[in-house]
């Protein structure tokens, strides 16, 4: 009798345990895994009358992908503003994190100022931005004397992308990395200040280290949300811009492709290929993080 | 060793955040508009079909300008006074996502009972089977499309069968700011005017230290430089449709005719254009001249500052001719709607006389059946609409009307964007729009 109340007992909690994870669950696979493995399917694909008949092509819409200068240059756009967004963030997060980490007159003021953006609205923010980068009455170019079209010229705009990315992603990695620098044992630094560890020692030979694994977890977010850069070239730079094409990611490609060229099957292609690329960058950095990541 | 635990779950809490953060983000990308396909609320959930006319059904009604709610909405309430068990619900989605939201409804099945339908979109529409064809009543005598001005009917009609019936249509005109013409002792605008006049007034209007410009040579095609190739006798596509005319030397001229303004400052730039639509700036005070089509009447003569400073004038003469677009707005009926019966009797009194009256004299559009136009002349008497009847002679039809036109006419902006900020010459960027269209026509036969 007692046993069969506790068997009853369990397999309830289990189904209560089901049903709390289910909204997420059900959410992910519907609108996360489902769409992803329908986008390779839909890359084999030639649709017409809005999906309503598609025809097997194999691999002719990636044939025409990798014979498009665009798509090239769109590929080499997004690496190069994930090579500049990366390390940028992650420098800028972990010296703000180690300094409010530090017993400072009002650091957690100093914590909500860094984590705001991280609340606002990407698309107010942006609009900000675009009246701090104004050619004609812009505060950047009054701060800095000059008269550059910092969204609307080539060379620049990129710039002025990752500046506004790295901005809008202190915040939240400043936080990661905060709480990994509240699990360091404060022991490990007595120990070290005994032993006559100063200054910079303590942070290269115990923070440093005892950060790592916090620190690759934060790249690889990083760098999947840098390939992924779209609302930020939708908000600030947009369609008729000339600069454009010198910024255009590939999931702006993609939106293009599949929701203003009505071409789904050529622009899931595209997001196909960026599937690959972060695999693959993930797969490296998981390889490689034996050689810089300390697990105690 | 406890405080190992809390990075851990600190971590572990950040990370799941992370990845709902993500997931979020990646579904918005991966979701292929399914977000849109969530059927409008068109009004008939709780009405069954019946057979029996007697039955209350609510049909809906989608349309994109807001401007034009009211008179819609006073044509659906005198429908309903007619027929008293068929209510009307007029539903507004604005031009930048309806045909998105039209394109997830229609193979969802949820299409509106009738909507408005643009000449460009028709083909698509038309082809997949999601439009129901009105052919037997034009047969049968119930609707005539010779009583639609300027052969209107025949944008609505494909292989034969008919499937819209002319609601509008528009024409180009050109917008002046009658106090900046005073200030400098200028003349209006009218018929005899050229476009080196309009180039050269323009220039003399122009203050750019002030603000104010003399004309807005946008980078926009309707309102824009087609205007301005077929007055120059070039050509947006040639008359079968099957070559485009952008790389037309007589095309090319107008186009570089229209950029030399940005340069010459007698317009704003392009980057000034991007921020602030131009017809913004002609409703605050700040260009003397715009073209602009009859569809925005309303709205410019809607703002304060240029209230009762303003009118309209014929575009200017070209080398060859007067150029002019004209398109109409057709409305059309879903083929899977559930009350198609009461949605077809809407749709014919849509294409009555009484229909075009109430939208010409709520001054909503241009009415199509023909000779209620005066009226919709005579909704604002202080301004020239006049001169938009007048340029139906020398109009050209809206380039759509192919499978090829959503496809050229999307991508048509990026490459002239290039041209008008600055990075390619007029030249390269006309060849290669032609490039472009001509594929696009080669892609969709």
């Amino acid at each position: 009798m007692n046993e069969g109340v506790m068997a009853m007992n369990t397999k309830s909690r289990y189904a209560w345990a089901y049903v709390m994870i289910a909204p997420t669950l059900i959410g992910t696979l519907l609108f996360w895994s489902w769409p992803a493995v329908y986008s390779i399917y839909l890359g084999f694909l030639k649709s017409e009358n809005f999906g309503l008949v598609n025809h097997w092509v194999g691999t002719q819409n990636y044939e025409k992908l990798f014979k498009d200068q665009e798509f090239w240059r769109n590929l080499r756009n997004t690496l190069f503003y994930m090579v500049l967004f990366v390390p940028l963030t992650l420098v800028c997060s972990t010296v703000l994190a180690v300094l409010l980490n530090a017993k400072i007159r009002g650091r957690s003021t100093y914590r909500v100022i860094y984590f705001l953006p991280q609340v606002t609205m990407p698309a107010a923010a942006a609009m900000v931005w675009v009246v701090l980068f104004a050619q004609d009455y812009g505060l950047v170019n009054y701060a800095l004397g000059t008269h550059v079209s910092w969204l609307s010229d080539p060379r620049f705009a990129m710039y002025s992308l990752v500046i506004v990315g790295v901005w809008a992603a202190i915040g939240f990695n400043m936080l990661l990395i905060l709480a990994g620098l509240q699990g360091i044992p404060r022991t490990l630094y007595e120990a070290a200040e005994i032993d006559g560890a100063v200054g910079f020692n303590k942070f290269r030979y115990i923070t440093l280290p005892l950060l790592t694994p916090t620190l690759f977890f934060t790249t690889i977010v990083l760098m999947i949300g840098a390939t992924q850069v779209f609302d930020s070239i939708y908000m600030l730079i947009g369609k008729t811009n000339v600069a454009l094409p010198a910024v255009r990611s590939l999931v702006y490609a993609y939106y293009q492709n599949a929701f203003v060229y009505y071409d789904q099957n050529y622009g899931a292609a595209i997001v196909n290929i960026l599937l690959l690329v972060n695999l693959v960058l993930t797969g490296v950095q998981f390889l490689f993080q034996k050689k810089w990541v300390v697990y105690d | 060793m406890l405080f190992r635990n809390k990075t851990i779950t600190s971590v572990l809490s950040l990370s799941l955040v992370a990845t709902l953060a993500l997931a979020g983000c990646s579904s918005k990308n991966d979701k292929n508009g399914n977000e849109a396909s969530k059927p409008a609320d068109n009004g008939q959930a709780s009405e069954k079909a019946s057979e029996k006319p007697a039955k209350d059904v609510t049909i809906s009604y989608t349309i994109w300008d807001k401007n034009q709610q009211p008179a819609m909405e006073a044509i659906a309430k005198e429908f309903t006074a007619q027929n008293p068990n068929i209510k009307v619900k007029v539903e507004v989605i604005p031009w930048g996502d309806y045909w998105t939201k039209m394109s997830a409804a229609a193979p969802a099945g949820t299409l509106p009972d009738v909507f408005w339908m643009h000449g460009g979109q028709f083909i698509k529409y038309a082809t997949g089977g999601f439009l129901e064809p009105i052919t037997d009543k034009v047969q049968s005598g119930i609707i005539d499309l010779n009583n639609y001005a300027a052969n209107l009917g025949s944008i609505y009609t494909l292989d034969g069968q008919n499937y819209g019936i002319p609601k509008d249509f528009d024409t180009i005109g050109l917008a002046y700011n009658k106090e900046l013409f005073d200030q400098a002792g200028v003349p209006y605008p009218d018929d005899t005017w050229d476009y080196n006049k309009l180039a050269e007034v323009a220039k003399k209007l122009s203050q750019p230290d002030k603000g104010i410009y003399g004309f807005a040579a946008k980078m926009d095609t309707q309102t824009g430089y087609w205007n301005d190739m077929l007055a120059n006798g070039g050509h947006i596509l040639s008359d079968d449709q099957t070559k485009s005319g952008y790389d037309e030397p007589a095309s090319i001229e107008a186009l570089k005719f229209r950029y030399q303004m940005t340069l010459d400052k007698s317009s704003p730039t392009h980057q000034q254009m991007t921020d602030t639509d131009s017809t913004d700036m002609f409703k605050s005070g700040k260009l003397a001249m715009i073209f602009e089509g009859s569809w925005r009447n309303g709205d410019i003569d809607s703002s304060e500052i240029i209230h009762g400073k303003w009118n309209w004038a014929p575009l200017p003469k070209g080398k060859v001719k007067r150029g002019n677009i004209i398109n109409g707005l057709g409305n059309v009926m879903s083929a899977k709607g559930k009350n198609k019966d009461e949605s077809s009797l809407f749709l014919q009194f849509l294409g009555s006389k009484r229909a075009s009256e109430i939208t010409a004299e709520m001054g909503a559009a241009i009415p199509a059946f023909n000779g209620t136009q005066d009226a919709w002349v005579k909704s604002k008497p202080d301004l020239n609409l006049q001169i938009f009847i007048d340029q139906v002679a020398d109009a050209f039809p809206y380039p759509s009307g192919t499978k090829a036109y959503p496809v050229w006419f999307a991508k048509e902006p990026e490459i002239m964007s290039q041209a008008w900020g600055g990075a390619i010459s007029v030249e390269d960027a006309a060849k290669k729009v032609a490039d472009m269209m001509n594929q696009a026509i080669a892609d969709n036969k």
